[in-house]
């Protein structure tokens, strides 16, 4: 595959991936571009031409990492207990969400969730594909997502009920 | 299966994917058809998804981005490094031969040979710094960068100064200047600002700088320059007034 080829397919992606986690167009920018360098420097090495979507989408997180010198990896949190804290979000609190607003959202859940939360909504890879591709275990990455979800949608009735007055318990 | 236990089965549900073919996820799917409570708690999450995942959809990509990217080729953006040649087509690297060998006869008979001197080497690795440098492998590791580093020939065995050891670092590269490796390290300064020490055999010139640093401004940017041992060494950063002596 050539390398037009390459950026026609993924960058639009990528980018929404890179958004995801910086929320800065340039970061998002710089990131998507550092992972296509790579690509062009590296990418001869990837033998498995299937995996080149997978392949782009790992080497962007890792770029995201490095440049957030997050030397320390996250905990790896198993899903247990993470259903406890999903509460009920009544449809109408989120019908009228718009791109903005959703990141607005993802930026005030855990960092740790963060990337696994929007490659969840994002593409629809499986769950072995996001572990692989964010380098942690399955039952890590059901964790996170269960985690950010409960995290979104208490976000969400935060944002719909004054503080002192939610009623939105776990559920 | 119990209806908590589908339900911590279906947070995970995304509808109009390839989820539903997950037995568990199934068994829970025909669970929440029977349960009428668990029936309505999905739905709400159903809705809670569309509408997140849709939100996440909307993201506008700019529209300058692939024009960037597509701008910079893989075979633009490297620099210093020689090309690969032997990837290209042999009457090509033929015909480039022959170009460079009448040029190269052209050059050594009508002008003075550019000297190698160490300026001229510090203005490259500067500018390259400057306007696009690559990184070879993407690290916080030393240890990894100087391993990088040996197995490529550039020398791996530099000093780092005692302000360079608090410094962040990001990775390193090799690159080469008139045939010869030189070492590239990258440092964040945690300011968003880099810090470059580039590295190469002091045989490789005919006046290495002295030991004692010294300081210049080359190509808008600071840089710094001395030699130690068999190694030379420059090391360039942001143009601020004394900012690198705390580095050296």
């Amino acid at each position: 595959m050539d390398f037009q080829s390459l950026v026609d397919l993924h960058y639009a992606a990528l980018y929404r991936f890179a958004m995801s986690m910086t929320r800065t167009e340039s970061d998002a920018c710089d990131l998507v571009q550092q992972t296509f360098l790579t690509w062009a420097t590296k990418g001869h090495q990837l033998q498995d031409t299937s995996k080149v979507k997978s392949w782009l989408f790992t080497t962007l997180h890792r770029c995201f990492l490095e440049s957030r010198r997050r030397l320390t990896r996250f905990p790896h949190l198993e899903i247990t207990e993470a259903e406890a804290e999903l509460p009920n979000v009544e449809p109408d609190l989120v019908s009228h969400l718009d791109a903005q607003e959703v990141l607005r959202l993802l930026s005030q859940v855990d960092e740790q969730f963060q990337a696994a939360v929007a490659l969840f909504y994002l593409e629809d890879y499986s769950y072995n594909e996001i572990a692989s591709i964010l380098e942690v275990p399955l039952g890590t990455v059901k964790s996170r997502i269960a985690r950010g979800l409960a995290q979104l949608k208490e976000l969400v009735l935060r944002k719909a009920v004054p503080p002192g007055k939610a009623t939105g318990g776990s559920t | 299966m119990t209806s908590i236990e589908a339900r911590e089965i279906l947070v995970l549900y995304r509808p109009g994917t390839a989820d539903a073919a997950d037995p568990q996820m199934a068994e829970a799917l025909a669970l929440a058809r029977q349960d009428p409570e668990l029936g309505r708690w999905f739905e709400q999450h159903r809705a809670f998804q569309k509408a997140m995942r849709a939100g996440f959809r909307q993201i506008e990509v700019p529209a300058h981005l692939k024009a960037s990217l597509l701008i910079q080729k893989p075979a633009q953006r490297t620099f210093l490094t020689p090309q690969a040649w032997w990837r290209r087509p042999v009457w090509l690297t033929a015909a480039a031969a022959v170009v460079v060998l009448v040029l190269g006869l052209a050059g050594a008979w009508l002008k003075p040979r550019i000297p190698d001197r160490f300026a001229n080497y510090q203005s490259r690795v500067v500018g390259a710094a400057q306007l696009a440098y690559r990184m070879d492998v993407v690290t916080n590791d030393m240890q990894q960068v100087r391993q990088f580093l040996a197995s490529r020939g550039a020398p791996a065995d530099y000093n780092m100064t005692q302000g360079l050891e608090h410094l962040q670092l990001t990775g390193g590269g090799r690159l080469t200047w008139r045939s010869n490796p030189v070492t590239m390290v990258c440092f964040d300064r945690g300011d968003k600002q880099m810090l470059f020490l580039f590295v190469m055999r002091r045989s490789a010139v005919k006046d290495p700088p002295p030991k004692t640093p010294q300081l210049t401004k080359v190509r808008q940017m600071l840089a710094a320059r001395w030699t130690q041992g068999d190694n030379t060494y420059v090391l360039a950063g942001p143009e601020e007034a004394d900012f690198l002596k705390k580095y050296l």
